[in-house]
């Protein structure tokens, strides 16, 4: 039976293979622009952690609230040192957060000042890796009030290396203060939009103007060896931790959370479509087989093939089709996703656009290989389910009359 | 074995007027005939044929085939009764296309779950019985009418039928084809007693045949057992 089913395929070898080519690049079409929206949202994710967010923050209940200077996290130091140490936990930074006004001469603009410290910084955030040889460094020496901007900030302020650009902001007493600061550096993500609100400088800059205790902090920040604890390791800490507010990523953006989700529900909603119309096309041709071989069906059904036996050979038949044209189409996929996801897509002629909703202009496919599994049990799947019907109009076959049929 | 028509009737309603394609025919078969059923085309042999081989339902009456009556079967016992007592070779030979002679022939023997080897050898001596020893690994679309349908009696032989129904068998070959098949299947007949029952309108069958049936109308009108 399986013989039969295998050698039918092959009998119109035309029509099998436009059966194949439809189903291989059907396939080949769903997989990659499904790869290449999740390499998209994942470039957005990774960024979003690199640059932005990290993965577990720490607060003082009161700052997440009102960004309120004077809720402060307590003895962040000794925090620092006892988190660094924690299994799971790759590196944690502390940072000052202030809300305030970046001047020059020509404009100004609010932004949200950070105060870093700049080597355990390096070692949560990524973003010193985003400012060029041509654009400064990320405070690499140790001159006072150094200030690193973003390349849209910096066109926006009409600042460049060297510019001096005034800081004002509210201090530890609520006082109104402020200071000028010389551009270190110039970054640029691909989220332009937070890069314009975004300015760095060094803790100890900043507590000396802003009159922040030493010791005090306004966040940490923690990197995790995998990104998807964070949440367990939030529950975690805070155990440990009860005189602050510790926060997964998912929570501190739920944005991140949502596109994870709807990228799933889209490649779903992708997938469904695709394999739908496949196995209406499955259908189609199946309907066709059993309408040229009613004779030798009924011949089969007269010397003595059951009905379940025959029911098989036509979802057998239906199944060897749909794995091969999955099988071509998965070849596809991988090497084209594997091909793109190493070169990227470049989009550079609507790079502006694609960075102003915080994309990059090069986007790398990527798919996770469980996905090609469920892609194939959803293709035998589809095909099983497109051969019943065929199947069972093979069924009502009369032999007596079928054999008669020309 | 024996095969018992009893008042056989077939009627079709395809329009307002009713056909009775089958009209009311008794008949008994026993082992070793090699009948032909005759008649001008529409008198109801193939419809005959076709209740014998439990591949129609009658619309009264009943075939009897060794105390089974075939119309009170279900259709999974009816299928099983065909697999296990009757060949069938079509006028069309009817093989697989994508099979080859040998498969084709193991096919039958397969769906009754022989054993390998038992069925290798027998596939074998049965192709070499109807003269295709050097075909066994040919396509039907390798082969010519003649040796299509000589595989096609080597198939019909192949689960060890009680009796062979012949439709037509000789209608689409020349006549050192029909006269090779005869040949065969007389010899089948002789040797080992097997039943052949032929619907036919070719004389060569008729001439051949130990006992001729003729049909008119749906009803037998003669049935006429040689002298040998």
């Amino acid at each position: 039976m399986t013989k039969i089913a295998w050698r039918s395929i092959w009998r119109s070898k035309l029509r099998s293979s436009v059966v194949i080519f439809a189903i291989a690049s059907g396939l080949l079409g769903g997989l990659f622009s499904s790869a290449w929206m999740n390499g998209m949202a994942m470039q957005r994710v990774n960024n979003t952690f690199a640059f932005e967010i990290g993965h577990v923050q720490l607060h003082n209940p009161g700052f997440s609230e009102n960004t309120d200077v004077k809720k402060t996290i307590l003895d962040t130091r000794k925090k620092i040192l006892s988190l660094s140490n924690t299994d799971g936990i790759k590196a944690a930074t502390e940072r000052i957060r202030l809300s305030g006004m970046a001047a020059t001469a020509n404009k100004n603009m609010g932004v949200n000042i950070v105060g870093v410290e700049p080597d355990t910084e390096k070692k949560v955030f990524e973003l010193y890796q985003r400012i060029d040889s041509a654009s400064g460094g990320f405070f690499e020496n140790d001159k006072k009030n150094a200030i690193v901007i973003s390349k849209a900030l910096a066109k926006e302020l009409n600042a460049k290396l060297k510019s001096k650009i005034v800081l004002t902001f509210q201090d530890f007493n609520g006082e109104i203060t402020g200071a000028a600061f010389k551009v270190v550096g110039i970054y640029k993500t691909d989220n332009s939009p937070w890069d314009k609100l975004h300015v760095f400088v060094k803790n100890e800059d900043l507590r000396r103007v802003c009159e922040v205790p030493a010791d005090q902090s306004h966040e940490i920040v923690l990197l995790l060896d995998d990104y998807e604890q964070a949440a367990f390791m939030a529950q975690e800490l805070q155990g440990q931790y009860p005189d602050v507010k510790i926060e997964d990523w998912a929570e501190i953006s739920p944005y991140l959370s949502l596109m994870s989700g709807y990228m799933d529900t889209m490649m779903g909603l992708f997938m469904v479509i695709i394999l739908g119309a496949l196995g209406f096309g499955i259908v189609n041709t199946m309907l066709m087989v059993v309408l040229e071989r009613t004779r030798e069906l009924g011949m089969l059904m007269a010397i003595g093939m059951t009905k379940k036996r025959i029911f098989i050979m036509i979802m057998l038949e239906t199944i060897f089709l749909a794995l091969i044209g999955a099988f071509i189409g998965e070849i596809l996929s991988m090497l084209s996703i594997a091909h793109f996801g190493t070169v990227g897509i470049d989009l550079s002629s609507v790079a502006e656009g694609m960075e102003a909703v915080g994309y990059g202009a090069i986007t790398y496919p990527m798919l996770e290989g469980y996905r090609y599994i469920q892609i194939t049990i959803l293709v035998i799947l589809t095909g099983i389910l497109a051969s019943v019907y065929p199947a069972l109009k093979a069924l009502k076959l009369h032999p007596a009359e079928a054999i008669r049929s020309t | 074995m024996s095969i018992h028509v009893n008042k056989l009737t077939k009627t079709y309603h395809e329009t307002e007027i009713p056909v009775h394609a089958v009209n009311g025919i008794d008949l008994s078969f026993e082992k070793g005939e090699f009948a032909a059923i005759v008649g001008p085309s529409g008198c109801g042999k193939t419809t005959l044929m076709n209740m014998i081989g439990g591949l129609d339902v009658p619309t009264s009456g009943n075939v009897v085939v060794d105390g089974s009556v075939m119309s009170e079967l279900s259709s999974n016992k009816l299928i099983d009764f065909r697999l296990r007592n009757i060949g069938f070779v079509f006028q069309a030979y009817n093989l697989i296309p994508v099979l080859s002679a040998k498969e084709n022939v193991e096919f039958i023997m397969q769906l009754q779950n022989w054993n390998k080897k038992e069925m290798e050898n027998r596939t074998l001596a049965l192709l070499e019985s109807v003269g295709l020893g050097e075909k066994i690994n040919s396509k039907p679309n390798q082969l010519s009418g003649g040796q299509q349908q000589r595989v096609a009696v080597a198939r019909a032989l192949a689960s060890k039928p009680k009796f062979i129904l012949a439709d037509e068998p000789t209608a689409n070959l020349d006549s050192i084809a029909t006269n090779q098949l005869l040949e065969i299947m007389e010899k089948l007949n002789r040797e080992e007693n097997m039943t052949f029952i032929f619907a036919t309108h070719d004389q060569r069958v008729m001439d051949k045949a130990k006992r001729v049936i003729t049909l008119d109308d749906g009803k037998v009108i003669s049935d006429v057992l040689k002298n040998q």
